[in-house]
């Protein structure tokens, strides 16, 4: 009769656990690595996500495409977080938890982005967002976020100083209830407080209103010589038609998210004409930009379709630093890819190629050089203005 | 002159809130149930008067009448398959189910027609103005064609036999059984011209801005708050409800910023239910 040991139990278990363990280690070899997707397909934002999905998809592609990182491939999880607090939290949740992804990338609205953060460095899962609103990298996400959007601030300093050029100094403000309304209010008033003039009215504004004739009346009773019209798409057409039906002339400023074509497109040309949009500009001039534009097959890209490539790309190089797939190793290594004195890069694939060589990079995007500070944000960027004419949106120029 | 410019302002978006307001009611007044799914039907209202209006060139008029029909239809036949087999299990199963038919229905519209936001092929005017006030001719318009809805709805009502079998119904369902009212084809009417009456409403907020999927969730609470202040089943209650509201709102603006536009509907609801319950004119549904 065989004795059962003490010793022999331990054996067996250890030998039991080694089983288990390596089946295990050979599985993670060859595991996709989970991206998960968390962008705007409806809701405000429902104009720009679908276009960064596909940027983003398409950068993964081609890195599966050439045999992924180490033979592991990249997996997309993707949710629509309908530009609402409250739906992408749940999806949020439903990324971490369920598909258990270690990297969140594609939030738009800086009201999801900040419902979505504490999520996200709780759990200690990577964020790149497009939000700009200066409180989000002030929030204590421990290095769990990067973004590649300037900051409410200097979205504002440059469109004021845009604005100055114009020769017009009185601003009245109009705007939606969003984390970035009272701080771009403030950035505003300061630079053309600089070039002589003043923000004269500031009104915020509820979303979803089916008429904003009151806050009109509002805004106007200060005499501003512009309007800067700081709202989401679906409310700044309202505000336009109103604007337009209550005969007020004044040059008109927005950010260029709340005038993509389908503004223009659901109301008369007149309603529209003349307005002038500002945003961020995409690297228009650098290897990155081409080479996306060249993969999405088309001939310019704009500042949104550039970032989502950015990102894509940084995490593809970032895991390729690491080895590791988890949110902890996105953060400790992002800055290691994306600044530096390594040799420059300018898309995932050549980023592969030199890692492989044993070479440090640094990551040159499609947006912009993707230089993070400390809270994750961008140092600068280049800003590009456009104006409507007969319901279309004519470049003016990029500074 | 600023007060005045707001009353003006309240009344238009009040009179407009209070037709699909009347279809809220109406459908409470008999089936004695909150039928959220109003919101989609607003949304397919104003889609119906969409494709109406700008693929078929009709004008605005016959566009409203296909506006209703549609919304209509889709809420008799959602009553009919989706509802009907829940109200067995009381009012409160009835009213979550209408939230899920209402997600349903809106995603329904949102596979077909897409997100972007849509606009009806009619020309934009500029306001009128006199003695220091400024008013949509649009708005006007919307005015006067729901108070001509109104109208319709009330001589529909008072003076026919249907109408006056529904106000039975919504009374004393007992006693109108007893009479031989069939309720369950009062049911479907009642359904029909509530959800008309959304679709009606759905498309009246589209004319004067541009429609979207969610173009009746947007619009829904302050709906609600203005059945709930007019007394829930009361018609006359949701037309002073939603006027109430809707100038309210407005009014608000004195003292509020407008980002808190939207409390005016909660604190509303939490006014009357605390010293009137049963609303400004009481539940009688006519």
């Amino acid at each position: 009769m065989t004795r059962v040991t003490r010793r022999k139990i331990l054996k067996g278990a250890a030998a039991a656990a080694a089983g288990v363990a390596l089946p295990v280690r050979a599985y993670a070899a060859g595991e996709a690595v989970k991206v998960g997707i968390l962008t705007p397909l409806t809701g405000a934002g429902g104009a720009d996500g679908p276009r960064m999905l596909k940027a983003m998809q398409a950068v993964f592609d081609e890195v599966n495409k050439a045999g992924g990182v180490d033979g592991r491939m990249f997996q997309t999880v993707v949710e629509d977080d309908q530009t609402n607090p409250e739906a992408a939290v749940r999806a949020a949740r439903k990324l971490i938890e369920v598909d258990k992804v270690p990297i969140i990338m594609g939030t738009w609205a800086s009201s999801v982005t900040t419902a979505v953060l504490p999520v996200c460095w709780e759990s200690k899962t990577f964020m790149m967002t497009v939000s700009g609103a200066d409180s989000i990298s002030l929030l204590p996400h421990q290095g769990y976020l990067v973004r590649t959007q300037p900051t409410s601030k200097l979205q504002s300093i440059a469109h004021a100083s845009y604005i100055a050029s114009t020769g017009k100094m009185k601003i009245g403000v109009i705007g939606i209830q969003a984390p970035f309304a009272q701080s771009t209010k403030e950035h505003l008033d300061a630079t053309i407080k600089a070039a002589g003039g003043s923000v004269v009215s500031h009104v915020i504004y509820e979303k979803d209103k089916s008429t904003y004739r009151s806050e009109i009346d509002q805004v106007m009773k200060a005499n501003p010589d512009n309007l800067y019209l700081n709202g989401y798409a679906p409310d700044t057409v309202v505000v336009l038609r109103d604007l337009y039906k209550a005969g007020i002339e004044l040059p008109k400023f927005c950010q260029s998210y709340a005038v993509p074509q389908s503004t223009l497109d659901a109301n008369p040309p007149e309603v529209s004409e003349g307005v002038v949009t500002g945003s961020p500009s995409a690297d228009v001039d650098s290897t990155a930009y081409k080479l996306a534009a060249d993969r999405l097959g088309m001939r310019e890209i704009d500042a949104y379709v550039a970032q989502a490539t950015d990102w894509a790309s940084l995490a593809v190089l970032t895991f390729a630093k690491s080895k590791e797939a988890t949110g902890s190793a996105f953060k400790d290594n992002v800055r290691k890819v994306s600044q530096g004195d390594g040799v420059k890069v300018y898309s995932a694939i050549e980023g592969l190629k030199a890692i492989s060589e044993g070479k440090e990079i640094n990551y040159e995007g499609a947006s912009g050089p993707c230089d993070f500070n400390e809270i994750g944000d961008i140092a600068k960027c280049r800003f590009r203005f456009t104006q409507v004419r007969n319901g279309k949106l004519e470049f003016l120029k990029i500074v | 002159m600023e007060i005045l410019q707001l009353i003006v302002n309240g009344i238009m978006s009040g009179t407009i809130l209070a037709v699909p307001a009347i279809g809220l009611t109406v459908i409470f007044a008999v089936l004695r149930f909150t039928n959220f799914a109003l919101a989609s039907h607003m949304t397919i209202g104003a889609y119906a008067g969409l494709i109406a209006n700008a693929t078929f060139g009709l004008p605005v008029i016959p566009s409203l009448i296909v506006a209703f029909v549609g919304a209509g239809l889709v809420g008799w036949l959602s009553d009919e398959f989706v509802l009907k087999p829940l109200r067995a299990s009381g009012f409160i199963t009835t009213a979550i189910g209408s939230i899920a038919l209402t997600i349903g229905l809106e995603n329904i519209v949102r596979f077909i027609f897409g997100n972007q936001m849509r606009g009806y092929d009619l020309p934009i005017r500029r306001d009128w103005r006199f003695s220091g006030l400024h008013i949509s001719p649009q708005q006007v318009e919307s005015l006067v064609i729901a108070i001509v809805v109104m109208g319709l709805l009330f001589v529909f009502l008072s003076m026919t036999r249907t109408g006056k079998a529904m106000r039975a119904v919504a009374d004393n369902p007992m006693l109108a059984a007893i009479k031989g009212i069939n309720a369950d084809r009062i049911a479907g009417i009642v359904s029909f011209v509530g959800m008309g009456l959304a679709g009606v409403g759905g498309m009246l907020i589209g004319l004067d801005t541009t429609i979207d999927p969610l173009v009746g969730f947007k619009t829904v609470l302050s709906i609600f708050a203005a059945a709930v202040v007019g007394g829930f089943g009361s018609i006359p209650g949701a037309v002073v409800g939603a006027l109430v509201i809707g100038i309210g709102e407005e009014l608000s603006l004195l003292v509020l910023s407008p980002a808190y536009r939207t409390a005016v509907g909660f604190i509303a609801i939490l006014l009357v239910l605390t010293l009137r319950p049963r609303g400004l004119l009481g539940a009688r549904a006519y």
